[in-house]
């Protein structure tokens, strides 16, 4: 019974940061029908971006765990938000114009840049890196499997996160600018709406989740290294394509469907295939996505679009 | 009206003369200050090229006689690998990069011609290894053979890959590829049958009774055994860009063409879209998995690493760089990518970051690459008259 | 117009630069070079840094020293801990004529990758860092030799020391490198005959990140011991996730996670009381222990030793020795290594088996106490201050 009790609560957590992710890149399609590919990276700065401002807060000598927490995540999100604003501003604008696969293919490039330079240039970049443990450890039994307060509190945050973009995107008048350029960009500039600046806003927006995923990521694993911006990416941008690319929902959706097929694959496997290493569920996964995309290849809740011939 | 070349026949001789000895140097020098040096000179000579309209004029007047051009280029490698018979390491690096640029031809017909995205170009390469790598260890197939085997995996798995997204917009034919390109690799990696992480040892070549790696059967004792394997390259890269040029100027190529730049009217014209992608996609995929067993071969050793996403994008900045859709730049690419790093030692760590900024700076400011593609002609000089 | 001081300084100066020149020996003395490969980036690359230090140490002091024929020069190249990075470099060093030999490899899995290709060049190189026994052991290529133990000795020295704790059953993680493989299948032998029970055995990949699916598993087996044969990366993100699922059982580790990286990684109180082992004796107990740290501490090189850099300096000079005898010569110098017998060097006499393998007879037991990787018996752990987990 604990062993299932795991795996769900790992389940929910996984999904929850893929969702974050997803979330970025429907929200990126929808504005631009652009797919920044670079997503997963932007996650990875974020966490070494809170790695760094928790040892700056500490070599300050500003140790209290809730105090480090908060600074953490205003710098992280802070930063992260202003270099994807920027990214939107000198490469993807720009891009605006050119076939759709330049600028996946430039993202893409975008992405190792960022790995790479983190790798380089961040102090023992290339070695993985513990993560502070900021939040408390305490636990609490439920019948044999522990539920830790940590986790918990975690899959809460990443909840209101996810929730307050809703709502931002839904009820706020900045929402309803977004929802009108990414239904059609000209005829929001015609009703004043000013394209660029909802534009880097919501790219400042996405990269700040990605942020906040790459926070909790650290937090959950106690660890970051630069590689993991990749692997989030590619699942992140699976999820969103998985549950419809530009919709919110289906991003969501999608991100805990891809979790459970790691964690169905992660669980059956063995079951089917004696001994077989766990590593398989992302072949599981991954392949099940390409199934699954040739059967629904725009999604679950398909993208609706109609182009001018 | 007489039509007078605008490059006569003895300045191309004496350019490509001197394309042949720079790199001939490029290939010698050992000091970073040599390297560096001519780096240097290149950069201002295509400059200089560029605005002067010299570089335009050389292609075309390279193009308006092919057969020259391409005996011309051949010799050059043959003296190449010639000077360098007796240098292990230059000639392994002559074979990665004709290889590669075998692969990136493949990849060429698939982006550059039909416009569907390939971000597995490193993963069919390595279905082409390690397919070698099976047959030529367990069986006693001929290694010719082996290696067209494994390309024709390669191509069929391509195929099968390639149904799901025929009826959809490009970015989910990208997540389909993205995704196989990782999947390939992890699954490898977990797979106790094809070595794991720890990689296959591939046996030498042996072509027609006799073993590659034994030396080499002509020249001096000093010779390296990988000139056997330099030739093979040259050969196997001399014959697919035949083959993809005469594809590029053939009634294949156009309707490849058609389907790219624009879907519907190529449907009004009655062309089958889904077939077209589907023959790109399966012959580019065909070369990749040719060169990626030959590569098997050369290298001796096969492993999981050799074959991750970040291959794949090194793969399309070649693509990117020489121009894409133009496969002549292709080579120059292939050695700025491949060999650049190795010569230039302190770029060695910082070469990823160095090609995909690279790569960024082209599609924002060039997006033709080096050399842009040239216009079809398909009737030269005075019989268009 | 110069004053006589200027002119007296000018001239003391040129008699001073010409006695200098003229110091100079008659014939410099010729470059030759080695090459030294290790994992210089990545999760272990204090262990090739410490590796290198001590190569390069080697070096040095041979290059001081005015009795040697040649001077030479290390040529270092970062493997990365990948085996096909490895075969990469292996060939670029082997190709090249004017590198005599190497010191090669901290990985095991890239030393089993590239023993072929030092086979086909004609390269003798001396493996400094890899355990697993068929890097010498598989194949019969003459140019490859080892100065460190095998993970045999290891293994078989850890099953007995643990049953003799108490210990029962164990869970045995592993990576699916040869390395880890090996370690599996020599430890997993001799527990089987000291009498301990294994309920499970679980391979992950090296560069794994979620390791709940196996520890949730494990936590269902409820084992005594977690015995992880694997590098450091690994090690740390294991014993953090053990804390996260609870799961109190004590964790073994192999001289894959002997290292200070090991104890930043984990944190001081979750590496409390995780267990090592590795072949050789500590610095101290070395016969040129001290003389190497003394020297070693000189340099003021910025990353440690670490547990192998010893064996890194011994086979440094073991090929320069070589070298002194019978010239850069490849296979000269090969002959010369193939009969290395009794040779006196700082981690004791060294003699090449049948397969160019040492014999290290002394196995170290490690515990880490308070932050630090402390031997066993001079622990609180070992003296029964202290319990390990379980007991």
């Amino acid at each position: 019974m604990s062993e299932i009790g795991q795996y769900i609560f790992n389940g929910l957590m996984l999904g929850m940061i893929y969702a974050m992710v997803a979330v970025g890149f429907t929200l990126f399609f929808g504005v631009l029908d652009v797919i920044k590919f670079s997503h997963g990276d932007m996650l990875m700065v974020g966490a070494f971006a809170g790695l760094a401002a928790s040892m700056g807060l500490t070599a300050a000598g500003l140790d209290a765990p809730w105090a480090q927490l908060l600074c953490v995540v205003l710098f992280a999100v802070g930063l992260t938000g202003l270099l994807g604003a920027g990214i939107a501003r000198f490469l993807i604008l720009p891009l605006h114009k050119a076939p759709p696969l330049n600028t996946l293919l430039a993202t893409l490039m975008l992405g190792t840049v960022i790995r790479e330079a983190v790798r380089l240039f961040y102090p023992d970049g290339s070695n993985p890196k513990p993560f502070p443990a900021l939040l408390p450890t305490a636990s609490v039994d439920l019948g044999g499997f522990a539920l830790r307060v940590d986790n918990l509190m975690l899959l809460v945050a990443g909840l209101l996160a996810i929730g307050s973009v809703h709502f931002l995107i839904t009820r706020t008048k900045l929402g309803m600018a977004i929802r009108a350029v990414a239904q059609d960009g000209e005829t929001a500039r015609l009703m004043g709406i000013n394209f660029e600046a909802v534009v880097l806003l919501t790219f400042a927006l996405g990269s700040g989740l990605a942020a906040l995923a790459g926070i909790m990521n650290g937090l959950y694993y106690n660890e970051v290294n630069f590689s993991i911006g990749l692997l989030l990416g590619v699942i992140g941008f699976a999820a969103a394509i998985l549950g419809g690319l530009g919709n919110l929902y289906g991003a969501i959706l999608g991100g805990f469907l891809f979790a459970s097929l790691q964690v169905l694959g992660s669980a059956l496997l063995p079951a089917l295939i004696p001994d077989v290493p766990s590593a398989y569920k992302d072949v599981f996964a991954f392949a099940a996505v390409i199934i699954f995309m040739a059967w629904k290849p725009t999604g679950l809740i398909a993208e609706k679009s109609s182009e001018r011939v | 009206m007489t039509h007078k070349h605008a490059f006569p026949l003895s300045l191309l001789v004496a350019a490509f003369v001197g394309l042949t000895v720079y790199v001939w140097l490029f290939l010698h020098a050992e000091s970073q200050i040599a390297v560096a040096a001519l780096v240097a000179v290149a950069a201002v000579a295509v400059a200089a090229g560029r605005r002067w309209g010299f570089t335009r004029r050389f292609e075309e007047a390279a193009l308006a006689s092919p057969t020259l051009s391409r005996s011309l280029s051949l010799l050059s490698a043959l003296a190449l690998i010639a000077a360098f018979h007796d240098s292990h390491f230059v000639l392994l690096m002559l074979c990665a990069v004709l290889l590669y640029a075998t692969a990136c031809l493949g990849l060429t017909v698939q982006f550059g011609y039909s416009g569907v995205a390939n971000f597995a170009g490193a993963a069919f390469f390595g279905i082409g290894s390690y397919a070698t790598a099976v047959m030529a260890a367990h069986t006693q197939i001929p290694h010719l053979l082996v290696i067209l085997l494994s390309g024709l995996i390669a191509a069929v798995i391509g195929s099968v890959l390639i149904t799901p997204v025929l009826r959809t917009r490009g970015h989910y034919a990208a997540l389909v590829t993205i995704a196989f390109g990782i999947l390939f690799k992890t699954f490898l990696e977990v797979n106790d049958v094809l070595g794991g992480p720890q990689g296959l040892q591939v046996p030498g070549m042996q072509l027609f009774g006799h073993a590659l790696n034994d030396g080499a059967p002509f020249g001096t004792a000093d010779t390296s055994f990988y000139v056997s394997y330099a030739l093979l390259s040259l050969g196997v890269f001399a014959l697919v860009y035949a083959l993809v040029s005469a594809l590029e100027r053939s009634w294949i190529g156009l309707s490849m063409d058609v389907v790219r730049t624009d879907e519907t009217a190529a449907a009004t014209f009655g062309l089958h879209i889904a077939r077209w992608k589907v023959i790109a996609f399966t012959t580019g995929n065909f070369f990749a998995g040719i060169a990626g067993a030959l590569y098997g071969l050369v290298s001796g050793f096969v492993a999981p690493n050799n074959f991750t996403f970040a291959d794949s994008l090194l793969m399309l900045s070649i693509v990117i760089l020489g121009g894409l859709g133009n496969i002549v730049g292709l080579l120059p690419a292939a050695m700025i990518v491949l060999v650049l790093p190795e010569k230039l030692q302190f770029i060695q760590e910082y070469r990823f970051l160095l090609f995909a900024a690279l790569v960024i700076v082209i599609l924002l400011f060039r997006p033709q690459g080096l050399l842009p593609r040239t216009t079809r002609i398909f009737f030269r000089g005075e019989s268009s008259r | 117009m110069f004053s006589r001081n200027t002119a007296r300084a000018g001239a003391a100066m040129l008699a001073g630069a010409a006695l200098t020149l003229l110091s100079v020996p008659a014939h410099a003395k010729d470059v030759v070079k080695i090459a030294f490969i290790a994992p210089l980036t990545g999760g272990v690359s204090n262990m090739g840094l410490g590796g290198r230090n001590s190569a390069d140490l080697a070096v040095r002091l041979r290059n001081e020293d005015p009795k040697s024929k040649y001077t030479y020069q290390l040529v270092t190249q970062d493997d990365e801990c990948k085996p096909n990075v490895g075969v990469q470099v292996a060939t670029k060093v082997a190709a090249d004529r004017s590198i005599v030999a190497g010191v090669t490899h901290y990985c095991s899995a890239v030393a089993m990758a590239t023993t072929t290709v030092y086979n086909r060049f004609g390269m003798p190189a001396i493996v400094w860092g890899a355990v697993l026994p068929d890097v010498t052991y598989a194949n019969n290529f003459k140019e490859v030799h080892r100065v460190n133990g095998t993970m045999i000795n290891q293994n078989e020295v850890a099953a007995k020391f643990m049953t003799g704790l108490g210990y029962k059953k164990w869970a045995i993680i592993h990576d699916t490198t040869d390395y880890g493989k090996g370690h599996n299948k020599y430890f997993s032998d001799f527990l089987v005959k000291n009498g301990g029970t294994i309920l499970g055995t679980f391979g992950v990949t090296a560069d794994q990140q979620d390791f709940t699916t196996e520890l949730t598993k494990i936590r269902e087996l409820k084992p005594d011991v977690i015995y992880f044969g694997g590098l450091t990366p690994l090690g740390v993100r294991i014993r953090t996730q053990m804390e996260k699922l609870g799961i109190k059982a004590q964790l073994q580790g192999t001289s894959g996670i002997k290292s200070d990286a090991y104890i930043t990684g984990a944190g001081k109180e979750l590496a409390e009381g995780s267990l090592s082992f590795i072949e050789g004796a500590p610095w101290e107990k070395l016969p040129g222990g001290l003389f190497f740290t003394g020297k070693y501490n000189q340099q003021r090189y910025s990353e440690p030793a670490e547990a192998y850099g010893p064996f890194a300096f011994a086979a440094a000079n073991l090929i320069m020795d070589a070298v002194e005898k019978v010239g850069p010569d490849r296979k000269k110098v090969l002959d010369v290594l193939n009969k290395t017998k009794d040779a006196d060097t700082i981690i004791g006499k060294v003699t090449f088996d049948d397969h160019r393998q040492n014999i290290v007879p002394l196995i170290s037991k490690y515990v880490v106490e308070d932050g630090a990787w402390v031997l066993w018996e001079d622990s609180s752990y070992g003296k029964g201050k202290r319990k390990l987990a379980g007991l």
